[in-house]
């Protein structure tokens, strides 16, 4: 039943989709405010169907109803509800309609907040997100339908007899539920973590929230609509996908620092990549759109940047999924893989049709022209110019050499964590500059007198710390250098903050947290993003102590036996040998940790065993300071193996993530609900 | 929203021509680092990513940098806690194949392909390595016939992979 009621709602969804985009387009060309509106309607409709589809999907996760060959997949009777329930995103399939769920959230919210006030853009905006959720339903329905069942076919010959199909083929009966108890595989046991259970979505939400300035965009292309509409009405969906893309990234990295045991947070994968690059084009977005906002200028650019973004999410998206990228987090080679290339080069290539036929039409020309080398503008272009730099360094790396390579030379040429290293820390060391010089420049013109002025307080700063690390006893010239940029970036954004609101208490005589109270209030985009700026700097020194400080080591004792590692001592105190509730055993090493001859904490780390697949679970003494993270390697309750890592500053990654995603909130958070037009407007197409 | 100031163009002012050129000489040398940035890193970081066959066969690949694939073989797999080094033997899996988990399982049931012994220095053992994985490989081949490797990188898609299909759902256990 669930399966049925599921699998109905799914191509109630699809037609709804397929008949909002259809009638959106022709309501639009036809200047008819009925199908204008029966459009908007059916894109509306798409929610409740696909909550419809996704609940029966949810219930028959909980339920065990493991005839639905997904349910069979990622779950077994032994798996926790808590893990039922993220199971819907633990495979391809059930992630699919997940995804499709979120776009119709997006659609069903860009309709209601912007029907009202972006009158001629939103039946093509509608159009452009009713196409991709098609696209998208179309892969559930057709290719990966998570409402498949095994049925068994007693007269088909031997090893044909088991099939998963969403209608019941002729002649089959379902297979015993006993049989289909004890066959069920269960989660990865690498999914079942926190950061899996929250990172899936908060990327897909990313993901999905980039198609909304990309369809405005495309609204704004296809009715000519070119100056301030589309701007207006997606920069707060740009950046709410943007909070939501960040998040995604920092619990990915989170995730594999607790589960992949090696220490670190990034390992360069092209599929971690494939998620950064979407994250860099959009960056560069939400920048050069105040360029627009301000000057009237970039036109052209921003359009390009937000079709390159969602390009990118789209092809993120297709390097996740299709398999056919050579990368430790890829899904099982799918064939959704063609599929959503064509879609990606379809869908980017419309957009740049339409752009350039636009821009041939002389109706994406700049207001203004750069008119002084030092100008905030000019500034900002240069911070693209590093986003833009980092985006192919790292495709060129990820997908460009490798394909190119054996497109041309019938070898693949790929290149290593520590190239991507070489490209990417002389950029991010422009960007962090950048970050810090870009703010204090006027818009319009500058004189590097005025520039270098103001750079004199935060420039000292900076010096009086680097002489502090200096006088630490560190003379690792990287790390100078690092800490000297990445600091200088955060005391301007410190400085902007003080220089507003000791403005505001000299004239309006007000009180320190007043003025910085209402200084947030009133200009919400520009002080989140110093915020957002600080959360980089806090992201920026942990990203330099972990990795250019980091101490890794390796030792067997006998127990009672200790390790000594700077100033820590680890006492191996015991072995267990446990089961937990759901059936794994666990070999469990009780370790105390001392820091100059005193005791600090007990930690556990262990290894589960998941039915032949061991998982290392680290125990981690973590403080702002440092993690102290020790893994056991391998023993017996008289000798045990660890591996030991001091990541110095790691913390400060994810404390940095977390200032950043307050950053963002703080500049997308609305001052008021906009006021509703006292008549309703005529369409035009 | 928030508030939305917009500027209309009132004549719009011609960079000097001093600008223009710092601008132009600004975006020459960016475009200039950034080639040589990619350049030069590829130059220097670029590796070949072949099977365990083609190394074998061709002399050429004898020392370089090279990344492989194979198929893990579990009963070769020694790991040294002492002194963390890992010793196994990989199995040459092809470049092009529908699904992994079948090259994999094919792969180590044929007698006559290729292996290579593989020897990782300072390294954890990985939770992923065991029988029917694939390992994908950085590092070179010595004078010894032993691959060094500096990196290693593991898939394992026997288990928790949705394209393998079910096992026996035509029997009832016998312990149900």
């Amino acid at each position: 039943m669930l399966a049925e009621v599921g699998l109905a709602s799914l191509a109630i969804a699809f037609a709804l989709a397929v008949y909002g985009a259809l009638a959106s387009l022709l309501g639009a060309r036809k200047h008819s405010e009925g199908l204008l509106c029966s459009g908007r309607n059916a894109a509306l409709l798409t929610l409740p169907a696909l909550l419809v589809s996704t609940v029966m999907l949810v219930c028959a996760l909980l339920t065990e109803q493991y005839q639905i060959s997904y349910v069979y997949e990622v779950t077994d009777p032994r798996t926790p509800a808590l893990y039922r329930f993220t199971a819907l995103w633990g495979s391809q399939r059930g992630s699919l309609l997940f995804w499709s769920l979120l776009m119709s959230i997006f659609t069903f919210a860009a309709i209601g907040l912007n029907w009202r006030s972006e009158r001629r853009l939103m039946p093509y905006a509608i159009a452009a997100m009713m196409a991709t959720l098609v696209f998208f339903l179309g892969l559930s329905l057709f290719i990966e339908n998570p409402f498949e069942r095994w049925w068994l076919l007693p007269d088909a010959p031997l090893g044909e007899q088991e099939l998963s199909s969403a209608l019941i083929p002729a002649g089959a009966v379902a297979p015993s539920e006993a049989a289909l108890r004890a066959g069920a595989r269960g989660l990865n046991p690498l999914l079942r973590h926190f950061g899996m259970i929250i990172h899936p979505p908060m990327l897909y939400l990313g993901f999905v929230g980039f198609t909304i300035p990309f369809a405005f965009a495309l609204a704004a292309l296809a009715s000519g609509e070119l100056s301030t509409g589309w701007i207006k009405a997606t920069r707060r969906w740009s950046l709410i996908a943007w909070i939501f893309l960040s998040l995604g990234l920092i619990l990915g990295g989170r995730w594999a620092y607790d589960v992949l045991g090696w220490g670190g947070y990034w390992g360069w994968d092209p599929v971690e990549n494939a998620a950064f690059l979407p994250w860099l084009v959009g960056t560069a977005f939400i920048h050069s759109v105040m360029i627009q906002e301000k000057r009237g200028m970039l036109k052209l650019w921003n359009m390009l940047l937000v079709i390159a973004t969602f390009s990118a999410v789209m092809f993120g998206t297709f390097a996740t999924r299709s398999g056919v990228i050579e990368s430790v987090h890829s899904f099982a080679r799918s064939e959704v893989g063609f599929p959503m290339l064509a879609f990606w080069a379809v869908i980017t290539l419309v957009a740049l049709t339409m752009l350039f036929w636009r821009w041939r039409r002389g109706e994406l020309n700049d207001e203004h022209q750069f008119a002084n080398f030092l100008s905030r503008e000019s500034l900002f272009v240069l911070n693209n110019v590093v986003f833009i730099a980092l985006f192919i360094a790292i495709f060129w790396g990820s997908f460009g050499l490798p394909i190119t390579s054996e497109l041309f030379f019938g070898a693949e040429v790929t290149i290593g964590a520590e190239t991507f290293e070489f490209f990417v820390v002389p950029l991010f060391i422009a960007m962090y500059i950048l970050m810090g010089a870009a703010p204090l420049s006027a818009w319009g013109a500058t004189s590097l007198a005025r520039l270098g002025g103001a750079l004199r307080l935060p420039l000292a700063l900076t010096g009086l710390s680097v002489m502090a690390f200096w006088a630490s006893g560190t003379s690792l010239l990287v790390a100078f250098l690092g800490y000297g940029v990445v600091l200088f970036a955060g005391y301007v954004a410190l400085y902007e903050i003080y220089r507003g609101a000791a403005a505001r208490r000299r004239s309006l005589d007000e009180s320190w947290l007043r003025a910085t109270l209402a200084l947030f209030r009133r200009n919400q985009r520009r002080y989140g993003g110093y915020i957002v700026h600080l959360g980089v700097t806090v992201i920026g020194i942990g990203v330099i102590g972990s990795s250019v400080f980091q101490t890794e080591v390796q030792h067997t004792v006998a127990r009672g036996e200790m390790i000594a590692v700077q100033d820590y001592t680890l006492r191996y105190d015991d072995f267990i040998r446990a089961q937990a509730v759901d059936g794994r055993m666990m070999n469990i090493t009780p370790v105390t940790l001392f820091r100059n001859g005193i005791e600090i904490t007990t930690l556990r780390p262990r290894i589960d065993d998941y039915a032949q697949m061991p998982m290392t679970i680290a125990g981690a003494h973590s403080t702002l300071e440092n993690d102290f993270y020790v893994l056991l390697i391998g023993g017996d309750y008289e000798r045990a193996t660890f591996r030991i890592y001091i990541n110095p500053l790691v913390n400060l990654v994810w404390w940095g993530g977390l200032v950043l995603i307050i950053g963002t909130a703080i500049a997308v958070y609305p001052k008021a609900l906009p006021a509703p037009p006292r008549k309703r407007e005529r369409v035009s197409g | 929203m928030t508030d939305f100031s917009w500027e209309k163009p009132k004549n719009l002012e011609k960079p000097k021509r001093s600008e223009r050129v710092k601008f132009l000489t600004a975006g020459v040398v960016i475009l200039v680092a950034v080639l040589y940035l990619l350049i030069s890193g590829t130059l220097q970081g670029a590796r070949y990513f072949i099977t365990v066959e083609e190394l074998l066969q061709d002399q050429t690949y004898h020392g370089q940098t090279l990344r492989i694939s194979g198929a893990v073989d579990g009963e070769t797999i020694d790991y040294d806690s002492e002194k963390a080094v890992i010793q196994f033997e990989i199995v040459n899996i092809p470049s092009v194949y529908e699904d992994l988990a079948t090259a994999l399982h094919e792969a180590l049931l044929d007698p006559a392909a290729a292996r290579l012994r593989v020897r990782v220095e300072d390294a954890a053992m990985p939770d992923l390595l065991q029988h029917e994985a694939q390992a994908i490989l950085t590092g070179a081949l010595g004078a010894d016939g032993i691959f060094q490797a500096t990196e290693l990188l593991l898939k394992c898609p026997s288990r928790f992979e949705e394209s393998t299909g079910p096992e026996g759902l035509s029997k009832i256990p016998e312990h149900q």
